[in-house]
């Protein structure tokens, strides 16, 4: 997952940063004004956008708005210093997901911005039940058929990321997009690297030897990866619950 | 109409006023009245009283006696009966009188003539007129004899009165009847011509820290009276609320920016609880932690730095000045390792370091204050190897000596459209630059309080120049020389 920070001040900024690339393992880019926020938002790679009222040159409730103007559905977190309910409906209205009120508990807003990812994705809860694989969220744990599955880092934000869109092709490079910030250097092939370790882990869980060759992360030639059920031949495909993004606004 | 008069208010007043004037009025009347009408009745009455009395006099005959006496016919008289008279001759007997009367006693003959008396008879008030008449008796013989009579005739004075009493009580009453329609009369008048100052009132109790809307009503407007109170009010109200809405933008930007500052040091130290660390890791959060609240102490700090040179009471003791020239030398001294640190040099004029005395009103802590936060300003807007000049002159030409201290940088210069908001409080030009030189956006507001407070003026130029750069920015600072020269420092 992805995060956009929209602060000036840089500690503040720093701290964010720190707290959400250490604690649930986003990757996080940084904009210390209004309209430096407005041009990284308009790459829609980030999953949630934090982003702060009193801003230089643009403050966050135009940059609120012009988001939503162009039907962009991410996610925003407000941190305000404002406080009284006229403001904070002002901002509801306009599109925010949520806020938080300075000074704020770090515990809270990293809470928050998951479950505002996840609502994002579309999940109401933070324990996600897909094709015999849970993933706790909270946890950042994986079972499947009810056998943990030890994973790194890397792999275990890959398949957070899949699993929030079962059946949908996703490309490398949105990957890429969706677990690294700007300050890392693309390399695409430490992708493969990783679905090819998070592959053989999660297949080596199963408690007897897959009949089946297929792997539940399929490798789509030159389009991507899918999360994907080892299906016999003949049968149907099994119904998923449709799982639209919610509207911008 | 439904109004109550309050015992001080200026309808009450007005009210009272015209109805003691009305009320003294309405006694002069009576008063005037009752002269008059005694005066005219009494004149009618002396009149009546002569007549009366000369035909008592016709009636006086000769008795036809051996005496050449004389003799009152009554037969032929006829005057009201409840009239008296009497008729003496020379000698002081009564030729005759009325019936109703014993006589004026023994006194009464010597009476002056034509004189009025008073007099008490019968139970009445008796006014009594004595003329001395004479007749000629037997006028055949010898030319006859001169006999002198003296008549009293009285007629009662009660009518008159009564006639008299009548006509001032017709005055008193109208005057009372007057009084009583006028009084409500003039409070509903009042009341009416005061309804442009309620309205005023009204509109004006309206006004509130959230509603400071002020449109006096026309009526108010037009009235000469309150006019100039309506005009007073409006600009009062007009300076009020762009001075509140000023302190609420301030106190609202403070908020923000104490918010943030206290954000900084809790997430820096939740940052530091989150995981168990190394000792090393635990050191270096902490003294982040540390940093950030020297910077919130720093906020804090300029804030009431601000709010002090903002206040305009006069400080407590005597009045208290200071040599800005000596103040500039330290500043310099003080901020030269900084400035030395960032690779910028400070250039002194030579003019200014002969300055030797210049007196300004301004304490010298704020004098200090003014004068670091400016040079601050200018080296950290320095870029490194370039020179911040300062030069300190005296300006005498209009009138009162004035002192004119100039710093200038060879940095980047200030956008045009920055410009006018570089004293506003928390405005920072190059927000992430400032945020990470550690300015809390409150200096050059702080200076320009100190200076203004000083009856003196700040003003910045700078042309940035594309083509030209580094031609930087010029504070100068202007402030009157004081007359006193008892610096300190």
């Amino acid at each position: 997952m992805r995060v956009l920070i929209v602060e000036d001040e840089v500690r503040l900024a720093d701290n964010l940063a720190t707290a959400l690339r250490d604690g649930p393992g986003f990757a996080v880019d940084w904009a210390a004004d209004g309209e430096a926020g407005d041009d990284f938002a308009r790459n829609p790679c980030y999953d949630l956008i934090v982003l702060d009222l009193m801003l230089p040159k643009l403050d966050g409730l135009s940059l609120l708005k012009r988001l939503r103007a162009r039907r962009d559905a991410t996610p925003v977190l407000i941190l305000t210093a404002k406080d009284g309910a006229g403001s904070i409906i002002e901002l509801l209205n306009a599109g925010a997901d949520d806020y938080l009120a300075k000074p704020f508990d770090l515990g809270e807003l990293i809470a928050r911005a998951k479950a505002l990812i996840r609502r994002g994705k579309g999940a109401a809860h933070p324990t996600l039940n897909v094709l015999g694989l849970e993933v706790n969220t909270l946890e950042q744990t994986v079972r499947r058929q009810g056998i943990f599955v030890d994973l790194s880092p890397t792999e275990y934000r890959i398949l957070e990321y899949l699993i929030h869109r079962p059946r949908v092709i996703v490309s490398k490079r949105e990957l890429l997009e969706h677990l690294y910030d700007y300050n890392w250097e693309h390399h695409s092939n430490v992708i493969e690297v990783h679905v090819s370790n998070l592959r053989k882990k999660l297949d080596a869980a199963l408690p007897e030897p897959d009949p089946i060759p297929a792997s539940i992360i399929e490798t789509m030639r030159g389009r991507g990866y899918r999360l994907a059920p080892a299906l016999p031949p003949d049968s149907e495909p099994v119904p998923l619950p449709t799982q639209t993004p919610e509207p911008g606004k | 109409m439904k109004f109550r008069l309050q015992p001080r208010s200026i309808a009450f007043r007005l009210i009272v006023a015209v109805l003691a004037v009305e009320l003294l009025s309405a006694i002069l009347v009576v008063v005037l009245s009752f002269g008059y009408e005694r005066h005219i009745h009494f004149r009618v009455f002396d009149v009546m009283l002569h007549g009366r009395a000369d035909s008592i006099l016709g009636a006086v005959q000769d008795a036809e006696d051996p005496g050449d006496n004389l003799m009152l016919d009554q037969a032929d008289l006829h005057i009201p009966s409840d009239d008296i008279y009497a008729v003496y001759d020379q000698s002081g007997h009564v030729l005759g009188r009325s019936p109703n009367w014993q006589g004026a006693g023994p006194g009464a003959p010597t009476h002056p003539f034509g004189d009025y008396s008073q007099l008490d008879a019968n139970g009445h008030h008796y006014r009594v007129l004595r003329i001395e008449g004479s007749r000629t008796v037997d006028p055949g013989e010898h030319g006859g004899k001169l006999r002198q009579v003296t008549i009293l005739y009285g007629s009662p004075t009660g009518r008159v009165w009564h006639a008299i009493r009548g006509a001032v009580e017709f005055y008193a009453a109208g005057s009372l009847f007057l009084l009583l329609v006028t009084g409500p009369l003039i409070a509903w008048l009042l009341h009416r011509g005061l309804l442009p100052l309620r309205q005023l009132a009204a509109l004006a109790s309206q006004v509130s820290v959230d509603a400071w809307q002020f449109s006096p009503p026309v009526s108010a407007r037009t009235t000469p009276e309150l006019a100039p109170l309506t005009h007073a009010l409006e600009s009062a109200l007009q300076r009020l609320e762009r001075s509140f809405l000023q302190q609420r933008a301030f106190v609202s930007d403070a908020a923000h920016e104490l918010k943030t500052a206290v954000a900084v040091v809790k997430s820096s130290l939740q940052l530091l609880n989150m995981k168990s660390r190394s000792v090393q890791e635990y050191k270096a959060g902490l003294e982040r932690c540390l940093a950030d609240s020297h910077r919130l102490e720093a906020l804090v700090a300029d804030m009431l730095a601000l709010a002090r040179a903002e206040s305009s009471a006069p400080r407590p003791g005597p009045h208290r000045s200071a040599d800005l020239a000596a103040c500039l030398r330290q500043t310099v001294a003080l901020l030269e390792t900084f400035a030395a640190l960032r690779n910028v040099q400070v250039h002194v004029s030579n003019r200014t370091a002969n300055q030797t005395e210049v007196p300004v009103s301004i304490p010298p802590e704020e004098c200090t204050l003014l004068l670091s936060n400016l040079l601050l300003n200018a080296i950290q807007h320095s870029p490194p190897a370039s020179t911040v000049e300062i030069d300190l002159s005296i300006d005498s030409d209009q009138g009162a000596p004035t002192a004119v201290l100039a710093i200038q940088d060879h940095g980047d210069g200030i956008p045009g459209e920055a410009l006018p908001h570089v004293f506003d409080r928390f405005y920072r030009g190059d927000p992430s630059r400032t945020r990470n030189t550690g300015g809390t956006g409150l200096g050059l507001a702080i200076a320009k309080a100190i200076a203004q407070k000083a009856a003196g003026s700040i003003d910045l130029t700078s042309q940035p120049d594309p083509a030209e750069p580094n031609q930087g920015t010029t504070v100068t600072v202007r402030l009157p020389i004081a007359s006193s020269s008892n610096a300190e420092n």
